[in-house]
């Protein structure tokens, strides 16, 4: 067995995939199925199994991708980049992210049915891909309307996410066609990664471990004063006698409050 | 005028959102059009929720009135001209204000901007309109708008108010003309339903533009939706969902609201309902409002005559199968999608993965529950390759008692409430001036 240890994000997964692949075919290895993907250091080291590490690499990411839009299409290669984006932990005791996205991608390009193998649930492989694309999308789509943005005294629109799935590429998208002529900032504060936007720009993701704390303090002169309307609004729209708060933290769970202005007292 | 002058925009927005929150519309479905490059907004056709109030509800929409002042004197709002509660209007720029700022913090995903009649209905109209345009024009929003059309108003100003609008509702208010005539005096069916038509119309000339010209401008492009009060007069079930079915078929509408009826007024006209509003029958409305709009029921399947409530006990399409025992059990492998969509416990989008999965081989009971489908319900009903999942009889009372048994039958909120809703289903509820006026 050889299982390919590679860094838990959209490229090195991908570049697992690449090198996984290029291995198989330099060593005559007669079937996928002695090899795996790991896409986190394994708790402990298996017997008779070789690691090997993966060094991530944007220039084999990319021809992976290449080769599922152009063979799979761009649906198969969306539902493979959510997955990629999720969070492993989505269900315990469940095959490794990396490894069922290896398995899918090659059931896909080997089966005559292609990209339609997406929907051949029974399929461990598949089904585990599918769980963890819906789980991540599902989470950025609720993103998409539970970020909050403040506005800095530069003008400058900020947010803080702390999403259990890598969120920040969907949203920066979203909102990069949202607001074309803002300037805006997603900060993941779990992962270090901010989305930066400049108006008329297109948008970059970056590293953010060293950002500046206090100037993202400083709200512009009339931020206060629109937090207090949206409040407001909030508070004037429930109506008293349906309250039912249940169903409300049903609807917006918990662990999204502390980043939303309406929310975050309530805790 | 009762308006009172020199409030805040703060106090303008209290009142004004106080009023607005009986409107259940708050969705911003129905469109998708991506960000322009230049402006600010966009819009999914799924919609999206920003937001939950402490009721549970969804907030997507910045939902205020233009004006609680009103001419009207319908008997369950506490707008009707003859309630004493303090009035005021936004301006047209107060209104466009609110929705820029609230809409580059993510507040809301657009307006929903409805109103109380102030000095007549072309006026309240205008001043909708001037709005929305500003709005449009002036603020480059490019975000969802949902607007109500005022009864009465003008057709011109409609049609105005239409090529900027998203989505526009006339509001149907109450099921039958005889209770809209007892309650709401000053409106008729007619003058709800001439702006539905005329919106209707509007939206079909307009989509043959489109199909010549694709840049003509669009009309009301994620269609109408309307609302009805649940429980504030007595009309059965049977009678609320064959209105709403003839609306979907005849006026084409995206959506029907159903709104649990809330005594505001305290007018003793009106049903007290001491249990609080019947939640519980609003659910069931919905779900079969789903069952018409998504799988294909038809509202004398589910009602009749003899039958002309829902049971709450059952949602309806459960209690659909029980008594279509006949159909029953569909074998997995082979049912067509139609069939599979009738099965309780399956779903829209787990019929479309059974019968995509199933290319690839036999599912079994394990893989139907990895798609989706909820076995606690849907094992009365299936087999796997001829096998039902445990022996089980196909007998009414037996099925029917294993699934109210099922606590989730009653959606968890509503049955944390303690059951209070239930007593209010016997339709003997108190109903007195209808009845009154029912037996002159
Ligand atoms: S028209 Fe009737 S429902 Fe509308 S605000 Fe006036 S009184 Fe209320």
């Amino acid at each position: 067995m050889y299982l390919f240890i590679c860094e838990d994000s959209p490229d090195g997964i991908l570049t697992g995939v690449y090198d996984a692949w290029s291995y198989k075919i330099a060593n005559h290895i007669k079937t996928h199925d002695e090899i795996g993907l790991l896409s986190a250091e394994p708790y402990s080291r298996r017997l008779f199994c070789e690691y090997i590490p993966v060094t991530v690499s944007s220039e084999k990411a990319a021809k992976v991708r290449h080769t599922i839009c152009k063979n799979l299409g761009a649906e198969f290669y969306e539902e493979i980049l959510n997955a990629t984006l999720a969070s492993d932990s989505c269900g315990k005791n469940q095959m490794d992210k990396a490894d069922a996205i290896y398995k899918t991608i090659v059931i896909a390009l080997s089966s005559p049915d292609g990209a339609k193998v997406l929907n051949y649930l029974n399929e461990p492989c598949i089904h585990r891909v599918f769980t963890l694309s819906r789980a991540a999308f599902n989470e950025s789509h609720h993103l998409t309307g539970f970020v909050r943005f403040t506005e800095l005294e530069n003008g400058v629109l900020f947010s803080v996410i702390h999403p259990k799935n890598n969120a920040l590429p969907h949203l920066a998208e979203h909102f990069t066609d949202r607001f074309p002529m803002e300037n805006f900032i997603i900060y993941d504060e779990n992962r270090k990664i901010a989305a930066i936007h400049s108006a008329g720009k297109n948008f970059m993701l970056a590293d953010a471990s060293d950002l500046n704390q206090s100037l993202l303090r400083q709200y512009s002169e009339k931020e206060e004063a629109f937090q207090k309307l949206w409040l407001a609004f909030f508070e004037n729209i429930a109506i008293k006698a349906r309250i039912n708060s249940k169903l409300q933290a049903q609807n917006v769970p918990k662990r999204f409050w502390k980043d939303m202005t309406e929310l975050k007292d309530r805790l | 005028m009762r308006i009172q002058q020199n409030m805040t925009l703060m106090e303008k927005l209290s009142i004004l959102s106080t009023a607005a929150k009986y409107d259940v519309a708050c969705t911003s479905s129905g469109v998708d059009r991506s960000g322009n490059k230049k402006g600010i907004g966009n819009s999914v056709a799924p919609g999206c929720c920003h937001s939950f109030s402490a009721d549970g509800r969804c907030i997507s929409l910045l939902k205020i009135l233009f004006t609680n002042e009103c001419i009207f004197n319908c008997a369950y709002c506490q707008n009707n001209c003859h309630s004493d509660v303090p009035r005021t209007a936004f301006t047209p720029d107060e209104v466009c204000t609110l929705t820029m700022e609230f809409y580059r913090r993510n507040y809301i995903e657009g307006l929903f901007l409805s109103s109380g009649i102030m000095i007549s209905p072309n006026y309240t109209m205008e001043l909708i309109y001037e709005t929305l345009s500003r709005l449009r024009n002036v603020h480059q929003f490019n975000g969802y708008i949902h607007v109500k059309a005022i009864p009465g108003a003008d057709p011109l100003l409609v049609e105005k108010t239409g090529y900027l609008a998203d989505r526009m509702s006339v509001n149907l208010e109450l099921p039958t003309s005889d209770s809209l005539k007892k309650l709401a005096p000053c409106k008729s069916r007619s003058t709800i339903l001439k702006p539905m038509r005329q919106i209707q119309n509007g939206i079909t000339v307009n989509k043959n533009e489109l199909t010549v010209y694709k840049k003509a401008p669009r009309f009301v492009p994620a269609g109408q939706s309307t609302q009805m009060i649940i429980g504030a007069t007595p009309e059965h079930d049977y009678q609320i969902m064959s209105v709403a079915e003839s609306l979907y078929q005849k006026f084409q509408l995206k959506r029907v609201f159903y709104s649990a009826f809330v005594n505001v007024t305290g007018n003793t006209n009106l049903p007290m309902l001491p249990g609080g509003p019947p939640l519980l029958r609003e659910h069931r409305l919905y779900q079969a409002d789903w069952l018409l709009r998504y799988y294909h029921f038809k509202v004398d399947e589910l009602l009749s005559e003899e039958r002309p409530d829902f049971n709450v006990f059952l949602d309806p399409k459960c209690d659909w199968a029980l008594r279509h025992l006949e159909n029953f059990p569909v074998e997995i492998r082979t049912a067509d999608y139609y069939t599979l969509l009738r099965v309780p416990g399956i779903g829209a989008k787990s019929a479309q993965r059974i019968v995509k999965a199933r290319k690839n081989g036999t599912l079994d009971f394990s893989d139907l529950k990895k798609i989706g489908v909820v076995l606690k319900r849907a094992l009365y009903f299936i087999t796997c390759s001829g096998r039902m999942m445990y022996p089980t009889k196909l007998n009414e009372d037996y099925i029917c008692r294993q699934l109210m048994s099922d606590r989730n039958m009653v959606p968890k909120d509503i049955r944390e409430e303690g059951y209070r809703q239930l007593s209010l289903f016997d339709t003997t509820a108190e109903f007195p001036a209808l009845q009154q006026a029912g037996s002159r």
